[in-house]
């Protein structure tokens, strides 16, 4: 009856199931957005999924996505979560889903609209709803980003100078100041405005020719976009060049067109990436001479100078160091300096040495001069003041800058200059080139012994893999006697324990046989082989062979012939007998043991 | 009386120690002399007392890149440019990486060159150039043995580790791999460094036409010649004459004095 009963119910549940194995495939298709309403720069997560139950997936698309190269992506992700097969007799049923998750990047304000998303499940196609997504103006316009780029928002249709304009993709060379004095720095930047998706790292850019200029560039490590308006079109804009260039000539000196090439697309299988090329435009700036009158050897820039001597007391012959450094904004590289002739004092021709930094977008540094002064008469020598004379160009005045005046001493008679006697056969030789300063400064080590050469280097290689075998041969013994000990503990504490329990339930002769088990136990642990049933003179000899004190020998031998005796004659035993034989097997076996721990 | 003796050990120890301090203050206050005179009359164009005052400091002792840089630059500036060559490669391999040091090896030898091909048509200085030089030219020995060292710890520590705790995370299998590497390369970089890949101490021809005979004396017949500033290797020695192993292969028995070793410390096999 009652399998009947279950019967019925399997065949009535089963009922539903097969009744949807034959129906139509239920399919959802889903176009959802997380915000709908973002601004620029902010990230947005698509979502577009289809959900089927009883029929097979075969395609997803979202076709509107490639038509918005404002929509950049930063992620994709396809979930196809597991399918569930439900079958009961001749019904099958089949859920599956498939989901294509994007986050986006808006790039540039505007409305996007979407429409239905489409999948194919078992040949059919089914729609989502369509979705709309509304991109404000990020905060102040930009995507902030990217602070160190500086461009104007929006190019209105007049101002796009330096560019030839292009619905893709452009360059655009930013010149500052247009009109410049010679020595001045100008700021040349060089933009790529694009609104395709292009890929960074393939970025080339080729320099524009700046003829007539001394360039410094300040190098551009990455790319970092901003957004940009131009004749009302949203823009990516990147810097590829920024570069302080200094005109060395007045007139008119022209900047060429700088070039560029990039990849664009690459982001699927689907979507082979293609290369574009853009060229720019010259860009021609009018520079101006130094305004009259113009001091000599006036450079353009704004400089202070200091002056100091390594030493102020020095024997006649020798030399004392002269260093000037000129520190300021401009291109120190522009900086002479001509030491005044000093009576007594023969100078050598000095070292020059630049450091060059970008402060707040104005080149600047320190150039620094070192004479090597040698006093060639005693008394008091005094290195003149140095005068710097430079024109500012934001203040479009003349200043200069000087040193303080320096004394130092030369003490002891002048020496004669060596005789330079040539030898009689010598060759006129050739003038040699220029191998610049000798060094002044040494520490003149002497041979110290190469690391590889001394003693502790090879202790040092040998010894990490030295303690590597120990380790591993210590590691290896522990683990062994770890076992071992814990075994044989086991076994000798079990066979105490179950002579006790023989000694409680008054059982002479199990209590004998446990005794001589453990002390037989103890002792084939002890010697690495088995003992028992060896004749006693025989185990005596092993046990004095093994290094057992006399007195333990005498004593293990004594306790196994008691124990012996008294197996085989148990009625004879009394409980008083047999705990002070447990006591006393106890402490044979611990002193064996301990005996063991000693041998090894 | 025992307190007395331990007194006097003291006495005579503190006086030794202050007499070998002075000593080697005064050595090192003359050695920094020699240096000064020679800076001096460098400056002043007396390449000869130049010269004459850092070979003193030389034969001293002393193996500093500066002093060798200053050998060479007044050898250069005398027109003396093998022996200007070799003072800088062995200023150079006290102190790779000095660029000066370089820049002014490129002119010697291209000044030999424009010299040479002005007097006899075509002239090319043969240079040593093999892959180790090229690869570990730049890093200095003492840097190659350092990082032996860390690898070799590191190596051997990560395998303790691994032994100890078996456990197998996946970092330690990068600092394996990783220690592994820098293992190999600074091991092989030592040896490099070291001359075992090479067959002899480097050395640079001296004299202008250095002739290669077929043995160690004189009256031997001559095989070639190298020339100034030419590099090879001295694979062997046999009294006053060295075998050198030209670049291009050309090989034969020079008089010491006009072979110069880049490698003062590697002895000739």
């Amino acid at each position: 009856m009652t399998r009947l009963l279950t019967l019925a119910l399997i065949w009535f549940g089963a009922l539903p199931w097969v009744g949807t194995a034959s129906a139509q495939p239920e399919v959802t298709v889903t176009l959802e957005a997380t915000p709908t309403e973002a601004r620029v720069g902010e990230m947005i997560q698509l979502e577009v999924r289809v959900h089927a139950r009883g029929g097979r997936i075969q395609n997803l698309a979202l076709e509107d996505l490639r038509k918005y190269p404002e929509l950049q992506i930063i992620s994709h992700q396809t979930v196809r979560p597991m399918q569930f097969s439900f079958g009961f007799g001749s019904g099958v049923q089949v859920e599956s889903s498939l989901a294509e998750i994007y986050v986006l990047q808006p790039t540039a304000a505007g409305t996007f609209d979407f429409a239905p998303a489409v999948a194919r499940v078992d040949g059919k196609s089914y729609g989502s709803q369509p979705l709309t997504l509304v991109v404000r103006p990020g905060m102040g316009g930009s995507t902030g980003v990217d602070d160190d780029v500086d461009l104007p928002d929006t190019i209105q249709e007049g101002e796009l100078s330096g560019a030839r304009f292009d619905q893709q993709a452009f360059l655009r060379t930013v010149v500052e100041p247009k009109e410049a004095y010679v020595g001045e720095q100008v700021d040349v930047t060089v933009y790529l405005y694009t609104r395709l998706r292009l890929a960074p790292q393939s970025v080339t850019p080729g320099k524009p020719s700046m003829d007539g200029f001394w360039v410094h560039d300040d190098p551009i490590t990455s790319l970092h976009g901003q957004t940009a308006q131009v004749r009302g079109v949203q823009y990516r804009a990147y810097v590829l060049q920024r570069s302080a260039a200094f005109p060395q000539r007045t007139g008119e000196l022209t900047i060429g067109p700088p070039k560029v090439t990039f990849d664009v697309g690459g982001m699927s299988l689907f979507d082979p990436p293609e290369r574009i090329e853009r060229e720019g435009v010259p860009v021609t700036i009018e520079v101006k001479p130094l305004p009259p009158p113009t001091p000599a050897n006036a450079v353009v820039g704004r400089y202070g100078l200091r002056a100091r001597l390594d030493r102020r007391d020095v024997s006649t012959g020798n030399a004392v160091t002269l260093r000037i450094d000129a520190s300021g904004v401009g291109n120190v590289q522009d900086l002479r300096i001509d030491l005044p002739p000093m009576v007594g004092v023969r100078a050598l021709q000095p070292v020059i040495r630049d450091e060059q930094r970008f402060q707040n977008g104005k080149l600047g540094g320190t150039r620094s001069w070192e004479w090597i002064l040698i006093a060639e008469t005693p008394g008091a020598h005094t290195v003149p003041p140095v005068r710097l004379v430079f024109f500012d160009p934001e203040t479009e005045e003349y200043g200069s800058a000087s040193t303080e005046p320096l004394t130092f001493t030369a003490v002891g008679p002048a020496k004669p200059p060596p005789a330079a006697i040539a030898p009689a056969d010598a060759q006129p030789r050739k003038p040699s080139a220029a191998f610049g300063p000798i060094r002044m400064y040494s520490a003149l080590s002497r041979g110290e012994t190469p690391v590889r050469q001394r003693p502790w280097f090879a202790w040092l290689l040998g010894l990490p893999p030295l303690l590597f075998v120990l380790v591993v041969l210590g590691s290896s013994t522990a683990r062994h006697r770890e076992r071992r000990s814990t075994t044989a503990g086991a076994v000798q504490r079990q066979l105490l324990r179950s002579a006790e329990n023989a000694l409680r339930s008054d059982d002479p002769r199990a209590f004998y046989d446990r005794i001589v088990g453990s002390l037989n136990h103890a002792l084939d642990s002890r010697l690495g082989e088995p003992v028992a049933g060896l004749p006693h003179a025989e185990l005596r000899a092993q046990l004095a062979g093994a290094g057992f004190d006399d007195d333990l020998v005498e004593r293990v031998i004594n306790e196994l012939e008691g124990a012996d005796f008294a197996r085989f004659a148990a009625s004879g035993v009394n409980r008083d007998e047999m705990e002070r034989c447990l006591d006393r097997t106890e402490t044979i076996v611990e002193r064996i043991q301990r005996s063991s721990r000693s041998a090894s | 009386m025992r307190g007395r003796r331990l007194l006097l050990f003291f006495l005579v120890s503190v006086a030794s120690f202050t007499a070998q301090g002075a000593a080697g203050a005064s050595a090192e206050a003359s050695l920094k002399e020699i240096f000064e005179a020679a800076n001096i009359a460098a400056s002043r164009g007396d390449h000869q007392t130049a010269i004459g005052n850092y070979d003193l400091l030389v034969e001293a002792g002393v193996r500093d890149p500066d002093v060798y840089f200053n050998l060479a630059t007044a050898h250069a500036q005398s027109g003396d440019y093998p022996r200007a060559i070799l003072s800088y490669e062995r200023a150079l391999t006290l102190h790779p990486g000095d660029d000066k040091a370089e820049e002014n090896l490129h002119a010697a030898e291209r000044v030999l060159e424009e010299n040479r091909a002005e007097a006899e048509g075509e002239a090319m200085i043969k240079r040593s150039s093999s892959a180790g030089e090229a690869i570990y030219g730049r890093f200095p020995e003492d840097g190659l043995a350092y990082a032996l060292v860390a690898a070799n710890t590191t190596l051997f520590g990560c395998l303790a580790w691994m032994w100890i705790t078996r456990r197998r995370a996946s970092w330690i299998y990068t600092l394996l791999v990783a220690s592994s590497i820098l293992f190999v390369f600074s091991a092989i970089g030592l040896g490099q460094k070291a001359g075992i890949f090479r067959d002899g101490p480097r050395a640079v021809a001296l004299g202008d036409r250095v002739p290669l005979h077929e043995g160690p004396y004189p009256q031997a017949q001559i095989r070639g010649q190298a020339r100034g500033g030419d590099r090879g290797l001295a694979v062997d020695r046999d009294r006053d004459f060295v075998k050198l192993r030209l670049v291009d292969g050309l090989e034969g028995w020079a008089p010491v004095s006009a072979v110069g070793l880049i490698d003062l410390d590697e002895t000739v096999h």
